[in-house]
């Protein structure tokens, strides 16, 4: 396949990147200066994916004008607007391509603006450039905001904790983090002082350093832990909890540096729970497993952080085996784990016959695969239901192998 | 009024650039002119595309055209510039990938140029000439920047002359008629009384919108005449009178009964035939609804936000005939023919108010400050103090006098209705 060719979704850019992590920040506004139609698309996208009605979201528009003179009155006036009518007490300026082409200079612009709106805090985000893709987009708007946001506050008087890399981009990122959080309460009697983004509001970002553990579920949120530790002293754990075993270790984790012990009664019920319910299942996988080894294969593709999870727990708790595997980030790819441009994942999803195929909805359908299997996006379907099954923790476990015994009875039988 | 002191008024806009939003903040704004582009590309039987832009550009398409491949064998495929490109441009880089779209065995592509090749002057149009010479796929190539434009009707006319600029001269059919902006497989829109008659008398009906081949535009050249049933087609209508010599029809901008006589009788000399009293039950019906709502609408100041494809002014200056009088009016597109109307708007002694609608929330308290009697077409999701006329996109693929009978029966109902009204099909609780 030529360069710059796609017959499925490229990799989103830097400024999509940016939006999806900023567009679930509640009492927030956010402009872009830029072509309209963007906006248009990416309130679509958002709407499906479960974001709605949190930032405000806003373009600006662009004309031929604006471009030739190197206009700006109609960005001014956006602001204006913005600061009068929604009165946010924070506004995100996001990159666009054409002001990018032009040279446009956001963070001057906020500048020289600024004095005029004391009451609203106009912050520019990077990330604009063309060779800028939608992972390093995000790690950048987490990492700003995790600068820029948060206040000097004391530790919260009942123990908390954040998670920081909760965002839209990631398949199924509301279930997820709801687990993380329903463990945390349970293991720890811990409330979540600020999912980042997912389930935020600027509030909540600034009183972030008051937590006594930040939860870093993504790679990308990496920067921002470390300069929260450094600004708080609050220690972080970068890592998804996947499986049963994995989440009591996941726990004992969290427990070791935040130096306070889990409710042994709740960890141990979880775990018998879910073990409980699967262990029907479990003949089932090791039969498949000696009668059927191609059946068993996990070929998964999506996000570094969520296959490896998902793989490991296959292997290292069920009796089943890796397939294929790859991440959709050339950022994030190593020895074990490639990353997979088009032209690859479409020639490996072909080739993994029977395997247990877990990647994105627009993977799986173009390969006339159980679409019940994805794990990550391009989507092709709409998602309203905040509320269906986690991959993560205990309940994420049991979801993972109820998927897995289906699919294999029928695959097999 | 001083909120609305940026906006020019209709008698000094010669273009869309005159066209300045009501209020500065889009949300959710205006489609790209790619959307209906492509909306329209994946509904035509035999043409493929290429998406050539940023990686929102492309991935936004999907919403679009959900698939990269069609049925009878269409492909829609991407490209998308990286940084180098962006500034060397992307001459090397897109050849191969139309030659890769040649291979894989697309017929005729449509190549859409958007925001970011549009702005660095890459020449795709010599791209397109130098790749034709080698491939047999026929190329068209459009430039769709939406800084040029405020909205996405440019989307639509340009793909479709672009389409036109494939055909080429044929021999007349005399029985042959082009329906333009009606699609062949309607099935939830009334055939209008003027295409029956002209079965009746038989006439073979090409209809040239979304659910037609490639074919049948290639074919269109050969048709005695045009009826032009939408203006998003009318630029390839006015392209094929000047190629060809095809005579448009223009119904979509007749509303006045006796205005629509007159194209019948004038389409009628032009196929040699006659008309009996066919349409008389619907000009009766047009007529005594046009006196019914005489007295009702004289004098009604209204404002027009989103009427779907019906062109505004037009409409408007019809509607100037019966005494209403518009205050502001959303121009989705500044039309070649809009400054006919405005002189006849003018005519009527009114200079409405210009704009473009971005953002239902802060334009409905505005358009309410206007204090108008009734708003024509819809402001998505917002609620208005004063009545609405809702679903005019009901009335596309007709014309002739049930069009109007239909637009002057939403205009009454409206009137009548009283009491809350659901008007976005959303849910009550």
């Amino acid at each position: 396949m030529t360069m710059g060719l796609y017959q499925f979704k490229p990799i989103p850019s830097g400024r999509m990147g940016t939006l999806w992590t900023l567009a679930s920040i509640r009492d927030s506004a956010l402009l872009e200066f830029g072509c309209m139609g963007h906006m248009n698309y990416s309130r679509v996208f958002l709407e499906r994916v479960g974001v709605s009605n949190a930032c405000k979201l806003y373009s600006a528009h662009i004309d031929e004008t604006d471009i030739a003179l190197g206009g700006t009155r109609r960005f001014s006036r956006a602001v204006a607007d913005i600061a009068q009518r929604d009165k946010p007490g924070i506004l995100f300026l996001l990159p666009s391509a054409v002001p990018e082409i032009i040279g446009t200079d956001l963070p001057a612009l906020c500048r020289e603006l600024q004095p005029d709106f004391p009451d609203m805090r106009l912050l520019p985000f990077g990330c604009g450039g063309f060779d800028v893709n939608q992972h390093q987009g995000i790690r950048e708007a987490l990492t700003l905001l995790s600068r820029t946001l948060p206040v000097d506050v004391e530790r919260t008087a009942q123990p908390s904790f954040n998670i920081i890399g909760s965002c839209a981009d990631l398949f199924r990122f509301q279930a997820d983090a709801a687990e993380i959080v329903r463990i945390m309460e349970g293991a720890f009697g811990m409330k979540p002082l600020c999912v980042m983004t997912s389930d935020t509001s600027v509030a909540q970002i600034e009183r972030m350093g008051g937590a006594n553990v930040n939860l870093v579920i993504r790679r990308e949120g990496l920067p921002a832990a470390e300069h929260l530790q450094k600004r708080f002293g609050t220690p972080y754990l970068l890592a998804r909890p996947y499986g049963i075993q994995g989440t009591c270790e996941w726990i004992g984790r969290v427990s070791r540096i935040m130096g306070i012990s889990p409710d042994r009664s709740f960890v141990e019920g979880e775990r018998e729970e879910a073990l409980r319910l699967i262990s029907p299942a479990l003949p089932m996988f090791r039969h498949a497993a000696w009668e059927h080894p191609e059946n068993v294969r996990v070929a998964a593709g999506g996000h570094a952080d969520v296959v490896q999870g998902i793989v490991s727990f296959a292997g290292s708790e069920l009796s089943l085996s890796k397939g294929a595997c790859w991440c959709d980030s050339p950022d994030m790819a190593d020895g074990d784990l490639p990353y997979y441009a088009e032209e690859q994942w479409t020639e490996t999803v072909q080739k993994e016959g029977k395997s247990l195929l877990m990647a994105s909805g627009e993977a799986l359908e173009w390969a006339g695969r159980s679409t019940e299997l994805q794990i990550a996006n391009p989507d092709v379907k709409w998602r309203l239901n905040p509320y269906e099954p986690p991959f993560v923790g205990f309940h994420g476990a049991v979801h993972l192998a109820n998927l897995w015994v289906n699919a294999i009875m029928e695959e097999t039988f | 009024m001083s909120n609305v002191s940026h906006l020019k008024r209709l008698s000094a806009v010669r273009s869309n650039a005159g066209v300045k939003f009501l209020t500065p903040c889009a949300f959710p704004g205006s489609h790209c002119p790619l959307h209906s582009a492509l909306a329209l590309a994946g509904n035509i039987r035999g043409v493929s595309s290429l998406v050539i832009g940023t990686p929102e550009c492309v991935t936004y398409s999907r919403v679009v055209l959900q698939k990269p491949g069609r049925r009878h064998g269409e492909l829609h495929w991407m490209y998308v510039l990286d940084a180098h490109e962006v500034v060397f441009g992307c001459r090397k880089g897109l050849l191969d990938a139309i030659r890769e779209m040649d291979r894989a065995g697309a017929k005729a592509i449509l190549l859409i140029g958007t925001c970011v090749p549009d702005l660095i002057g890459e020449d795709i149009e010599g791209i397109v000439r130098e790749a034709q010479q080698e491939l047999s796929a026929r190329f068209v190539f459009i430039t769709l920047g939406h800084f040029k434009c405020n909205s996405f009707p440019s989307g639509s006319w340009n793909m479709l002359k672009a389409i036109g600029s494939l055909m080429e001269p044929r021999t007349i059919c005399p029985q042959v008629v082009n329906v333009m902006g009606r699609s062949p497989d309607e099935e939830h829109i009334p055939m209008p009384p003027l295409l029956s008659a002209l079965e009746k008398r038989g006439f073979t009906l090409r209809c040239l919108a979304p659910g037609a081949a490639l074919e049948d535009f290639l074919e269109a050249p050969d048709a005695a005449a045009n009826l032009v049933l939408s203006p998003f087609i009318d630029p390839l209508a006015a392209d094929m009178e000047q190629a060809f010599g095809t005579p448009a029809f223009r119904l979509h901008s007749a509303y006045a009964p006796a205005q629509i006589d007159s194209l019948y009788a004038a389409l009628a000399e032009k196929l040699g035939i006659q008309w009996e009293n066919e349409f008389d039950r619907e000009r009766s019906e047009a007529l005594s609804l046009q006196e019914q709502a005489g007295d009702r609408l004289h004098g009604l100041r209204y404002v027009g936000a989103h009427i779907g494809p019906l062109s505004a002014l037009p409409l408007a200056a019809y509607l100037a005939s019966l005494g209403m009088e518009p205050l502001m009016l959303h121009l989705e597109e500044f039309w070649p023919d809009d400054k006919e109307c405005a002189k006849a708007l003018h005519a009527y002694g009114y200079d409405p108010y210009v704009c473009h609608m971005v953002n239902r929330d802060s334009d409905a308290p505005l358009l309410e400050s206007l204090a108008p009697d009734l708003c024509l077409g819809e402001l998505s999701g917002a609620r208005l103090g004063f009545p609405c006329v809702p679903h005019l996109s009901d009335l596309y693929g007709l014309c002739g006098h049930e069009r109007t009978a239909g637009l002057l029966k939403k205009l009454l109902h409206a009137l009548e209705e009283s009491g809350e009204r659901n008007d976005n099909g959303t849910v009550s609780i």
